[in-house]
């Protein structure tokens, strides 16, 4: 990656008021996304990953939830502590959400065309013919058949996977520079997941947007992200290129993840290399490395201190370990 | 070797109510027409996307839903003319576990409580004997014997997982109905639930019905797998060979459609067009035939016949008009 | 393999710490609980023993010996209000508590057996109970069952508990499809202990605040009952004394009716308040 980065997180810090005490779900999380790329947030429930994609747009549900610190600079210009006004019109123009379920992001009692020509009027100036004509076009360009016809269906008339179109089409509308699909494809049916992502990959360099790519799936992070940082319990435990990653991770929980996930044509019944018990709890977390209670390379350091990310803050492989495979 | 569970041309149908009569307007084909057998002790697993019949299926055998026809045998029984007592009886023999571990545990009542339903209503042992049985449970699924009295809102998922796993154990169940029992939990905990599975089938001898959308997990627990459709199990054929030479267009696609965790391996992958008919009105002949890349004329009309095609003296069949 | 539990709470702890926060719930709360102590005083014959007794002239002004002053016959007005407390109280225990196991029995089994034979019968029933105006069945039940003291209590019970029925059929046709009830038809659980062992306990949530809505209800419907004279028969109750004041108004005389009316708003809205707070604490949707 060459040139400024379109989003640059810096020393993130989200935290969450309950009823026992204030949870830190995200914790110093920094990375940046160049132009035409995809990058992958991935991990397990309650890692952070999709805390870290809505801190970025600003859609962190204050209370119980705020930024506590650090710094969101998209395109140069800096997010935290925007007025959410302004973040409104930046989630319009600058960049856009999809998120895992998509009737949450389609009003029901409304065509799917008059949806998308609300928002190609409002944001774009187009007129009413022109938007419709516009809102044809990106239909057509998320694959869906007959476009035309389908402009005026009602989003309980299409599919899951004509549904998830529709809503990545919504988001593309207005040239966004980052785009931020939280688990885009994880409600959807396997052939359609294939489908849906390959229109992702396919748009996304067609129209050479930056985009982040949450999910919990690491088969999925493989064929459609270049890079990924890996999270456990709100900190990033690696970041690296895609492709080395999976050839040699080198956290001891990548490592973990990647060798308990059942593969299809390999190790039938043969026991799962698992990483024992489970992941800790935010509100009790040790004071030394997270995953040190998991880890078979954990020692006495492991126990007292926090390990952070080695090397420079440019260089592409980076990892939170005192013993890193 | 007599088969454990011998299912044969099972349908369920459900009705689907219009106008002003509340007629019949049209049938759901949720199963219709699934046969196939099951040896103790052995897993057959059931794949096939939202919609395609797999829950229903395991459902039915288990009389949880009454089929609209069909015979379904277990240990010579046949399961669905019996009488309420009869089938009362047989439960001791077939039980299920679940997909949501949030939704499968009565939230009001403890593990021990849960645990130790199954043998009250069976009238099985003394008190005492009961307890120590759900201890041993507890066990067995590897939990300790100290979060007996306490509540499922305390628990983690895969926890969770493992006390609706000790329930369905507690019977000594010959057949155990699985229903997507991973694919609500993170991976870590996936790989821990799905070792357990696999260590009770070696060690207890239970027959598994291996049902999810998932193909790697399918492939890693069983011995068997069957691919679902609008209702049908287009093909079944050992693991294996069913992973290395699927024969049914649909199978194919299926495989190749799984994202690989390997940025090396690009997929040739088989995009499918459009999406699942509704089963409420399938296509006739090959309930594929749409979205088929291989689709041929005879396909548009014909329902294709199960055929034989297995080479290495195990069972592989398919209903594909290729092959027929 | 750690067994260390999460610290998931539980739907009742979290309600109960929105509970707490919610000041108006609290203060509705408090309220409720002093009257609930004037009431218990009352059973006890600790005070408002002499409300029956003429303990003065009539019409008498408020004074130290009697505080809301004395009625047409010269009657204590504080001591038959605060009497009419435990009256209400009554009334509304016996009612919410009644009223509200009738509605959530009917209502399982009507949830549970939904579109078949069952249930018709209960959504029937439902239904006619409905359609009869409410005062026009307390008359005829007091009619059938001719001036037995408990005809207001059959008369309320018989159509408040239909409401508490429909939330709660609604709520079991929810909870039917679950997998745990699943689980237990899995098991050979009897389709009856299946409703009252594992369904009707998750609807207690349901059930507590209908019991604080009809409490409410049926303390408001005695007033106007023994207003209309088909209500209270013995005793005293802040209806019979806003019916005996009827006359006492026409001639200025204002304190048989304040007293009544102030205490049973102070006693309803308290009520009222503590409803609704327990109500958006216990609701799922806010609790998650």
């Amino acid at each position: 990656m060459s040139g400024e980065p379109i989003l640059s997180v810096r020393d993130l810090v989200v935290e969450f008021r309950t009823e026992h005490g204030t949870v830190r779900a995200v914790d110093r999380v920094s990375f940046d996304v160049f132009p035409n790329e995809t990058v992958g947030l991935v991990g397990e429930s309650g890692c952070g990953k999709t805390v870290t994609g809505l801190a970025i747009l600003g859609l962190i549900p204050n209370p119980p939830g705020r930024i506590a610190s650090g710094s969101i600079r998209l395109a140069g210009r800096e997010l935290v502590g925007l007025p959410e006004g302004e973040l409104r019109k930046l989630r319009g123009r600058e960049m856009a959400m999809i998120f895992q379920e998509p009737m949450t992001a389609l009003n029901p009692v409304f065509t799917i065309g008059s949806q998308m020509i609300d928002i190609l009027r409002r944001y774009k100036g187009l007129s009413r013919g022109q938007a419709r004509a516009a809102a044809i076009e990106l239909l057509a360009k998320v694959g869906i058949p007959a476009p035309a016809q389908r402009i005026d269906e009602y989003p309980h008339q299409l599919s899951g996977g004509m549904r998830q179109r529709v809503v990545i089409a919504m988001a593309l509308s207005c040239d966004p520079k980052l785009i931020v699909a939280d688990e885009p494809t994880t409600a959807l049916d396997v052939t359609t997941q294939a489908q849906v992502l390959e229109q992702i990959v396919r748009l996304q360099q067609e129209f050479r947007m930056a985009m982040i790519l949450v999910t919990h799936d690491l088969g999925v992070v493989a064929e459609t992200c270049q890079r990924a940082l890996v999270m456990y319990c709100g900190r990033v435990a690696e970041k690296a290129d895609i492709a080395p990653l999976f050839a040699h991770p080198r956290h001891p929980y990548t490592a973990g993840l990647l060798q308990s996930l059942p593969r299809v044509g390999q190790q039938a019944h043969q026991d799962l290399p698992v990483i024992p018990g489970m992941v800790p709890d935010l509100l009790d977390l040790p004071a030394g490395c997270r995953f040190a209670e998991r880890c078979a390379r954990r020692d006495a350091r492991c126990d007292r201190e926090l390990p952070e990310l080695d090397g420079e803050a440019d260089s592409p492989s980076r990892v939170a370990c005192f013993h890193p495979l | 070797m007599t088969p454990l569970l011998e299912v044969r041309n099972l349908k369920k149908h459900f009705p689907v109510r219009g106008g002003l009569l509340r007629r019949v307007v049209a049938q759901v084909r949720a199963v219709d027409g699934v046969s196939f057998s099951l040896a103790a002790g052995q897993t057959l697993g059931l794949v096939g996307e939202s919609g395609c019949g797999k829950s229903t299926l395991g459902r039915a055998i288990l009389q949880l839903q009454r089929p609209t026809s069909g015979e379904v045998l277990l240990d010579g029984t046949e399961l669905t003319t019996l009488d309420p007592r009869g089938l009362h009886a047989m439960r001791r023999s077939m039980q299920i576990i679940f997909q949501d571990p949030y939704a499968s545990l009565s939230p009001r009542r403890t593990v021990a409580q849960t645990i130790r339903e199954p043998l009250e209503v069976h009238g099985i042992g003394t008190p005492a004997e009961r307890e120590r049985r759900v201890e041993e449970l507890l066990g067995v699924v590897g939990m300790r014997t100290a979060v007996m009295d306490r509540y499922p809102h305390e628990f983690s998922g895969g926890q969770r997982q493992r006390i609706g796993i000790a329930r369905a154990l507690a019977l000594d169940p010959k057949l155990i109905v699985a229903d997507e029992p991973v694919s609500a939990l993170d991976v870590s905990v996936r790989a821990q639930v799905l070792n357990l599975i696999a260590r009770l089938q070696r060690e207890m001898g239970i027959a598994f019905l291996f049902i999810s959308h998932d193909l790697s997990v399918v492939e890693h627990v069983s011995d068997r797998v069957g691919v679902m459709y609008l209702g049908r199990i287009v093909e079944m054929a050992p693991a294996q060979e069913l992973y290395r030479q699927p024969r049914h267009p649909y199978t194919e696609a299926l495989l190749s459609a799984v994202p690989v965790p390997d940025p090396t391996r690009k997929a040739r992958r088989i995009v499918l067009g459009g999406d699942v008919p509704s089963p409420m009105n399938p296509p006739p002949g090959c309930p594929f035939h749409l979205r088929c890349p291989k689709v041929m004329e005879t396909c548009r009309s014909v329902t294709p016949p199960v055929v034989e095609v297995g080479t290495s003296g195990a069972s592989h069949q398919v209903a594909c008009h290729l092959h027929a | 393999m750690t067994e260390t539990t999460t610290r998931r709470q539980s739907l009742w702890s979290k309600a109960a710490w929105k509970l707490r926060r919610d000041r108006f719930g609290m203060l509705g709360l408090a309220v409720v609980a002093a009257y609930f102590l004037a009431a218990v005083g009352v059973w006890l014959g600790l005070w408002a023993t002499g409300w029956g007794d003429v303990a003065g002239g009539k019409w008498e002004a408020p004074s130290a010996a009697h505080w809301f002053g004395t009625n047409l016959i010269g009657q204590d007005i504080f001591q038959r209000s605060i009497y009419s407390i435990s009256t209400a109280f009554e009334i509304g225990l016996v009612v919410a508590v009644l009223s509200t196991l009738l509605g959530a029995v009917l209502g399982a089994v009507a949830g549970f057996f939904s579109g078949r034979a069952t249930d018709e019968l209960v959504v029937w029933l439902m239904g006619v109970l409905d359609s009869i105006p409410f005062y026009l069945l307390v008359a005829a039940i007091a009619f059938a069952l001719e001036g037995n003291p408990w005809s207001m209590h059959v008369a309320m019970i018989s159509t408040f508990w239909i409401t508490t029925a429909r939330l709660v059929r609604g709520e079991v046709i929810k909870l039917k499809g679950l997998e745990f009830v699943e689980a237990a038809h899995a098991i050979g659980v009897p389709e009856y202990t299946i409703i009252f062992r594992h369904i009707l306990p998750n609807t207690f949530h349901i059930l507590l605040v209908q019991s604080t809505i009809t409490f409410v209800a049926a303390i408001k419907s005695e007033v106007i009952l023994s207003f209309l004279g088909l209500g209270v028969k013995d005793g005293m109750s802040w209806g019979l004394m806003i019916s005996e004041s009827t006359f006492e108004v026409l001639a200025g005389f204002f304190n048989n009716f304040l007293a009544a009316s102030v205490l049973m708003f102070g006693l309803v809205m308290a009520f009222s308040i503590f409803s609704d707070a327990l109500q958006d604490a216990l609701d799922p949707r806010q609790v998650s």
